[in-house]
């Protein structure tokens, strides 16, 4: 193969290994802003939380396993506390009330990080077993970002049988499309919310712990990430998996291949697409209510 | 007797703007007009957001783009006069509003605060990567400020920080109060109805859409006039400055704190930022954990904004209805 093909498929995979990250974190935001309808703001800061998280069971255990189990679990649980205690009781006064409440509880988590591990960026090796390079068909792919990939694709299917084959993401569907209905009939919707946040919480975790090896992990980590993820949901269409999956992959094909070719405009490329979906179709590409 | 009260109320106002270098000294003056630079600011964004329902998180291209109209007039244009250069502020901030208002009077929503979003960070990126023109992250500085000066009669130096503040004063009180007459005029009416119910008032054969657009520039231009007041000030506008997305949240923010549903809330805001600003950071450098627990504190306790809980409190002394120019009243005073 040519060098110039190993360097397009190269960028290829760093773009897809982003878009798969950003789908991580965008299809939580699915859940919770998409679907419930809560502006989460905050987003990006448990994101952010939970690979400070991943360093510190890393230092205490030195075991990226246990990182990837805990982290994700401890970011989504305090993602269920900020639900159950704060967000809930907001829900009345709309995605203002939200957004106040989501911005706030964004800056004490980064001021929070800041005083707990400092502002410097802090390392995180990637695992042993997930070192180095693999060859196929002649060409060598880092097996970091093969295995982030292969962990979304795999998430993205757990989540997608969950939400469509099972009786709880049948009650989960049911509640966001009429939660009043669902009450009625005798399940607990507030219960079922909390769940679906902690859920996405949890998923921002998962994308956190994944990115951590790649970028270190320092407290403006969540920033660019964020503000992509808020895209896809708009982009994808709100509540869309499949949207939210497509516009992700897109975005990370963007940045990589941007950067390559039109390097001064690479930022921009994502709004500018957006701006166009937007434009012709301001509910997104498979959004079915704004 | 009311409008007794009120002419009074405006006149101790007047007073107190006026006397307020002399009493404050230097430091403070210049935090007033920051101040009051970011109440213009916060207003024009309320105007979409309170009056109109329209969501922004791209505001900040026009305030930067009038920032760096008047920079560009005063860096580029020899001999330009103060107000020209203001005026170009203005204008590029129209300008631009403008260009944008055929796609931004179609979508309301998410879809329109992602679409400013977007628009924003293309701004941004210009100001950054055209650095022939914008000088990229240094921004344009060290222009030279002229004087404001009437041909023959008089010439007032505006390197004078004093000279200078009642200057800014003057152009953003004037614009306040063409914004607060746009908002009582008739045409006002239909910015809300247009809020509350958009169908109905099409019934009603006004045109909603070209309505959108004239609220759309005037809030696009006086943000371009508190751009442009906020580029002399600081004899510097960067991207950073200008352009970045927090300069679009910011209002927000203010605006949510100050509350919502009423004119001079953005102010309050603006003002309450400003006070917890200089309070917290003279006594620790965590002022973004203060302020994330206010805002926490404010949605949970007031969810009204600050103007709300004035007239909880107003209504628990008062124990009547108290109108809603009550406690505007109060507003103006609490501001000056």
């Amino acid at each position: 193969m040519s060098p110039t093909t190993a360097m397009y498929v190269a960028q290829g995979i760093h773009g897809l290994a982003y878009g798969m990250i950003l789908f991580l974190v965008a299809s939580g935001l699915t859940l919770i802003f998409g679907m419930m309808g809560i502006l989460n703001l905050a987003h990006a800061a448990f994101f952010m939380l939970s690979a400070y998280f991943c360093y510190q069971v890393l230092v205490m255990t030195e075991s990226f396993l246990l990182a990837l189990l805990i982290a994700p679990i401890a970011a989504g649980l305090i993602g269920v506390m900020l639900e159950r205690f704060l967000l809930r009781r907001v829900h009345a006064f709309g995605h203002i009330g939200e957004l106040i409440l989501t911005v706030g509880v964004s800056l004490v988590i980064l001021e929070g990080v800041k005083v707990f591990w400092g502002t410097e960026s802090l390392p995180v090796k990637v695992p042993a077993s997930l070192e180095g390079l693999i060859s196929i068909a002649g060409l060598e792919y880092p097996i970091y970002r093969l295995f982030i990939i292969g962990l979304s694709l795999l998430i993205l299917g757990i989540m997608a049988g969950i939400l469509y084959k099972t009786r709880l993401g049948m009650v989960v569907r049911a509640a966001v499309s009429d939660a009043d209905m669902v009450n009625a009939l005798g399940i607990n919707v507030p219960l079922v919310f909390m769940f679906v946040f902690g859920a996405g919480t949890w998923l921002a975790g998962v994308a956190g712990v994944a990115i951590a090896p790649i970028l270190t992990v320092f407290p403006g980590l969540g920033d660019q990430v964020g503000l992509d993820a808020f895209m896809v949901v708009v982009v994808g269409g709100f509540g869309s998996l499949g949207g939210a999956f497509l516009v992700s992959i897109i975005f990370g094909l963007l940045s990589s291949y941007g950067v390559q070719f039109v390097s001064q405009l690479a930022p921009v490329l994502m709004f500018i697409f957006m701006a166009i979906v937007l434009v012709i179709k301001p509910m997104g590409l498979f959004g079915e209510r704004e | 007797m009311r409008k007794k009260t009120k002419a009074v109320l405006w006149v101790l106002l007047l007073v107190v703007l006026v006397c307020y270098p002399q009493i404050f000294g230097i430091y403070y003056t210049n935090v007033f007009v920051t101040f009051a630079v970011f109440a213009l600011f916060a207003i024009t964004l309320n105007l979409l957001l309170g009056y109109s329902g329209l969501l922004s998180f791209g505001h900040a291209m026009f305030f930067g783009s009038g920032a760096y109209g008047t920079a560009l007039a005063l860096e580029h244009i020899k001999g330009c006069p103060l107000l020209v250069a203001l005026l170009f502020g203005f204008l590029a901030a129209v300008a631009l509003a403008l260009i944008l208002c055929p796609i931004m009077v179609r979508v309301s929503g998410t879809a329109f605060a992602m679409l400013h979003l977007a628009f924003g960070q293309l701004m941004y990126v210009l100001a950054l990567k055209l650095r022939g023109i914008t000088g990229g992250e240094d921004g344009i500085g060290g222009f030279p400020i002229p004087p404001l000066s009437i041909p023959g009669i008089v010439s007032i130096d505006m390197n004078n920080p004093l000279n200078f503040y009642y200057f800014a004063m003057t152009v953003l009180l004037a614009s306040m109060w063409i914004l607060w007459f746009f908002t009582k005029t008739p045409f006002g009416g239909i910015m809300v109805g247009i809020r509350d119910n958009a169908n109905r008032v099409d019934y009603l054969g006004f045109k909603v859409p070209q309505s959108k657009a004239v609220i759309y520039l005037f809030a696009g231009g006086f943000a371009g006039v508190a751009g442009s007041i906020y580029a002399i000030f600081q004899n510097l506008i960067s991207a950073e400055d200008g352009f970045h997305v927090f300069v679009s949240f910011a209002p927000i923010m203010m605006t949510m704190v100050g509350g919502i549903g009423s004119f001079f809330g953005p102010i309050a805001g603006s003002a309450i930022f400003g006070i917890i600003e200089e309070l917290t950071s003279r006594y620790t450098e965590r002022v973004e954990l203060v302020m994330g627990l206010i805002l926490i504190l404010v949605i949970m306790f007031a969810p009204m904004g600050f103007m709300g809980l004035i007239q909880i409190i107003k209504e628990k002394i008062f124990c009547k209805e108290p109108g809603q120019k009550q406690s505007e009243e109060a507003i103006i005073e609490e501001a000056a």
